[in-house]
C-alpha cells in the first residue's frame, strides 16, 4: 500500500460485502491515514431476504420453522423468541417441565456457539491449533444435540406452548457424562486463551468499547457485558425457568478484577459464560419437575385458538450473541400474523463497531470485528483505492497481514 | 446504573403527571413463568405524536432506557410505530418492558428523530423510513439500510395498501407437479 | 507461556483421529460401479457414523393407515406435500422437505415416521427416489 511522498492524503478502503472474518456480508468504508483508521462508514442489507414479509403469509406453526432458518448458528433463539411472543399475545401458559427443558436446549446451543466463536477468533490471530481444539470440543456438543433433538443444527424442537421432545431418564447419563467432559476441557481452554502470551499481546488494548458508548449505542450481549454494563435478559426478565435458577450477570470483573472493554475482555466474557451454561444445565437436570411438555398437544385445536386471538406480544430471549426480540400482532380474522418484526442481536452491535475501530490498524480489523461475534460467515475481497490506482487484497492477504502482525509482535 | 428500583406503576405515574391526556390506553400486563411463578412486566401505552420527543426526553431523566427496536404496523388509515424500551435492566427479575406506540396519519407520516438523545436508534429509524414510508425529521443519515437499490423509492414493503411490494416478488418455489 | 498447546498436540500423536475415515481407501474411478459392487458384496465400504435414535431422516409413509384428512398439508412449512384427490392419499416431494417432522406430530393415525436414511443426494429433484407416495 503506497502513500504519496509529498502530501499526506487519507485514502478510502471499501471492505465488503463479502470480506474477511466479518461473518455477515456488511459493507464498510474505512478512511485511513497511513495504517490507522480515521473514519468508518457502515452499510447493511446484503442478505435481506424478506423473511418478515414471508411470515405474514403463513400460519404460526409454519412461521416457527421459517424463523429457525433466519440464522444457522442461533437457530434455537429465533423460534424461542417467536413462541414467547405468540404465547404473550394469546395468553398461553406453558407447563413447568417444558420451561426447564427449554432452558437446557438454549444453554446447550450457547455452548456450541461460543466454542465456534472461540475457534474463529483464534484463527483470526493465526493460532490454528486452538481452532482444532475448540471445534473438537464443539463436535461433542453437536453430537449431544443430535441425540436430544434429531439434528445437529436445525433443531426443530420449539413448539408454541411447550417443546416437542422430552428428555427421558435414560438420556440423563449421557448428558451428565458430556457435561463432565466439557468441565475437564474448560480448564485446558482457559489456560490456552487467558495465559498465552500471543493471545494477550494481540488482544489487550485492541478494539476498546467504553461503558458510556455501550449504553448510548444500545449494544447487547457479551459485547456490552465485557464493557461492564450488566445487561442480560436472563437476569432481568423471568422467562422460561430462569427465574428459579441461581443466575447472575457475569462481567470480566469476576475473573480479572478490572474491566477494559477490549478484545481480551470479550474472550474472558465468553469463556465464563460457557462455564455458567454448564452449571445451569446441571442445575436444571437436578431441579426438573415432572409433567406435560406442551400446553396443547392437539395441534389443530391450537391453530384454531390462535386464529381467534386478537392481541400483540413481545418475546425476548438471550441468544449467544445478545438479546433477540420478536414482536407479533395477531388479529382475530386470519390465521397468519398481521405483523411480525424480528430484531437479531447483531443489528444492535453494528453501531459499536465505529468507536471500536477508530484509531486501530488494518491488521486489527479481523480480530476486532470477530470479537463482537457477528452472525454468518463469508469469503471476502478488499479493494484498495489509492490515488486512482486500484489493486485488490484477497482474504488470504488480509488474513496474512493479521498473522504477520502477530509474528512482528512476537519478536 | 440505577439506584432505586422502579415499579411499572411508578413509571406510568411519572409520565402521566407530565403529559396528562396525551398518554392514552395504558395497560400493565404481568405474566408468570417457572415453578416459582415470578412475574415479567410489560407496559403498553399510546402517546400523542406532538409530545413524543418530549416524553422520551422526560423518560431519559428518570432512567436511561435501552431501546430494543421500533416495530411498525399498517392499520388502514394510519401507521402505528411501536418503540420497545426496557428499564431496570440490571436488577434481578425486575426488568420492565415499556412499549410506546405512536400513531401517524398516512397523509402526513412524519415524526421527530430520537437519535440525538439515544444514538443507538439510528439504524432502526432508517429501517422504518424505508419499510413504511415514515419521514423522520432531523435524522443525520437517511440512506437505505436493508432494502436493495433496485426496488424503486415509492414502494414500502410492510404496507398492505397499493404501495406494497406485491409486484416485485416472484413465486420461485412453485413445484412443477 | 508461549507453547501452551504443545502438550495436547503431542498427545494427539498417540490418539485415534477424531474424524471418521473416508468410505473407500482410494477414490474409485467409477463411483456408481463401486456402489453397485458394495451392494453385491464385492467391495467393502467404511460405514458412516451411526445416527442416534430419533434421527430425522427420510420420511416413511404407511399408505394403508392414511385417511386423507389433509392436516399434514396445512402444517408443512415447505409445502412439500401434495394431495391426490382421487385416491385420497398424499405425495411427498423430498426435494422440498426440510425434515422437520411436523407432519408426523399432527397426523391422527400415525402413518408417517422418520427413518435414519440420510444419503439422499441426487441430480434430479423429481426422480423416483425423492418422491414418497
Amino acid at each position: 500500500m503506497n502513500q504519496k511522498a509529498t502530501t499526506k492524503t487519507t485514502y478510502h478502503i471499501p471492505i465488503g460485502p463479502i470480506h474477511p472474518a466479518l461473518k455477515e456480508p456488511v459493507y464498510f468504508e474505512f478512511e485511513l491515514a497511513g495504517e490507522r483508521i480515521v473514519d468508518v462508514n457502515v452499510k447493511l442489507g446484503h442478505v435481506h431476504r424478506g423473511i418478515e414479509w414471508a411470515g405474514m403469509r403463513r400460519n404460526p406453526i409454519q412461521v416457527l420453522y421459517l424463523a429457525e432458518r433466519i440464522c444457522g448458528i442461533c437457530s434455537y433463539c429465533h423460534p424461542a423468541a417467536f413462541a414467547l411472543a405468540v404465547e404473550a399475545a394469546a395468553d398461553i401458559q406453558v407447563p413447568e417441565r417444558a420451561e426447564y427443558l427449554r432452558v437446557i436446549q438454549g444453554e446447550l446451543e450457547r455452548i456450541c456457539s461460543h466454542m465456534l466463536w472461540a475457534g474463529v477468533a483464534a484463527h483470526e490471530i493465526g493460532f490454528d491449533t486452538v481452532l482444532y481444539l475448540t471445534w473438537q470440543i464443539r463436535e461433542r456438543a453437536l453430537d449431544l444435540t443430535e441425540y436430544l433433538t434429531g439434528n445437529r443444527v436445525t433443531k426443530a424442537i420449539m413448539m408454541i406452548g411447550g417443546i416437542r421432545r422430552d428428555i427421558t431418564s435414560d438420556m440423563l447419563p449421557r448428558i451428565k457424562k458430556d457435561m463432565l467432559y466439557f468441565k475437564d476441557n474448560f480448564e485446558k481452554l482457559r489456560h490456552v486463551f487467558l495465559d498465552d502470551k500471543t493471545v494477550k499481546m494481540r488482544s489487550q488494548g485492541a478494539g476498546i468499547l467504553t461503558k458510556d458508548d455501550a449504553i448510548k449505542l444500545c449494544a447487547v450481549g457479551p459485547t456490552t457485558r465485557a464493557s461492564g454494563v450488566k445487561k442480560d435478559v436472563r437476569v432481568g426478565e423471568s422467562y422460561f425457568a430462569y427465574g428459579d435458577l441461581d443466575m447472575k450477570c457475569i462481567t470480566p470483573k469476576d475473573l480479572t478484577g478490572t474491566v477494559n472493554g477490549d478484545v481480551y475482555d470479550r474472550i474472558i466474557q465468553r469463556l465464563l459464560e460457557v462455564k455458567q451454561a454448564i452449571e445451569l444445565i446441571e442445575e436444571c437436570i437436578d431441579k426438573m419437575p415432572s409433567g406435560d411438555i406442551v400446553a396443547e398437544p392437539k395441534i389443530p385445536k391450537l391453530l384454531s385458538q390462535l386464529k381467534k386471538t386478537n392481541g400483540e406480544g413481545v418475546g425476548r430471549h438471550e441468544a449467544p450473541r445478545g438479546e433477540v426480540i420478536h414482536y407479533v400482532k395477531l388479529d382475530g380474522k386470519s390465521e397468519c400474523p398481521y405483523t411480525w418484526k424480528v430484531r437479531a442481536p447483531t443489528y444492535n452491535n453494528i453501531l459499536p463497531w465505529i468507536p471500536m475501530l477508530m484509531g486501530e490498524q488494518i491488521a486489527d480489523i479481523p480480530i476486532v470485528a470477530a470479537s463482537t461475534d457477528p452472525c454468518m460467515s463469508c469469503t471476502n475481497r478488499v479493494a484498495v483505492v489509492s490515488s486512482g490506482r486500484k489493486y485488490e487484497l484477497t482474504k488470504e492477504q488480509l488474513h496474512n497481514l493479521s498473522i504477520e502482525k502477530t509474528r512482528r509482535l512476537m519478536k | 446504573m440505577t439506584k432505586k428500583k422502579l415499579t411499572p406503576e411508578e413509571v406510568v405515574k411519572y409520565l402521566k403527571d407530565e403529559f396528562k391526556t396525551k398518554i392514552k390506553d395504558v395497560k400493565i400486563v404481568k405474566r408468570k413463568s417457572g415453578s416459582k411463578k415470578n412475574e415479567s412486566k410489560y407496559i403498553w401505552m399510546k402517546v400523542d405524536k406532538s409530545v413524543f420527543k418530549q416524553a422520551i426526553k422526560h423518560l431519559c431523566k428518570l432512567q436511561f432506557p435501552h431501546l430494543a427496536v421500533a416495530s411498525g404496523n399498517d392499520l388502514d388509515k394510519t401507521i402505528e410505530l411501536i418503540y420497545h424500551f426496557t428499564l431496570n435492566y440490571d436488577q434481578r427479575l425486575d426488568e420492565i418492558v415499556l412499549n410506546i406506540s405512536v400513531e401517524l396519519p398516512k397523509s402526513d407520516p412524519t415524526i421527530d428523530t430520537i437519535s440525538d438523545i439515544i444514538p443507538g436508534a439510528l439504524i432502526t429509524e432508517r429501517e422504518k423510513m424505508e419499510m413504511l414510508g415514515v419521514k423522520i425529521d432531523g435524522i443525520p443519515d437517511d440512506r437505505r439500510v436493508f432494502v436493495p437499490e433496485d426496488i424503486p423509492v415509492g414502494v414500502y414493503p410492510w404496507r398492505k395498501d397499493k404501495t406494497g411490494p406485491d409486484k416485485f416478488y416472484k413465486n420461485l418455489h412453485e413445484v412443477k407437479k | 507461556m508461549r507453547f501452551s498447546m504443545l502438550p495436547s498436540v503431542f498427545a494427539q500423536m498417540f490418539k485415534k483421529p477424531w474424524t471418521n475415515k473416508f468410505p473407500a481407501k482410494y477414490t474409485p474411478s467409477n463411483t456408481t460401479q463401486f456402489l453397485k459392487d458394495v451392494s453385491e458384496g464385492k467391495a467393502e465400504i467404511i460405514p458412516p457414523v451411526q445416527t442416534p435414535n430419533g434421527f430425522r431422516g427420510k420420511i416413511k409413509y404407511d399408505k394403508e393407515k392414511c385417511i386423507g384428512c389433509k392436516l399434514c398439508l396445512k402444517v408443512c412449512p415447505c409445502e412439500a406435500i401434495e394431495f391426490k384427490p382421487k385416491e385420497k392419499k398424499i405425495k411427498i416431494y423430498l426435494a422440498r422437505c426440510c425434515f422437520c417432522s411436523q407432519c408426523n406430530d399432527i397426523c391422527p393415525t400415525n402413518c408417517l415416521s422418520m427413518s435414519d436414511e440420510f444419503l439422499l443426494a441426487g441430480a434430479d429433484p423429481y426422480s423416483k427416489d425423492l418422491i414418497v407416495e
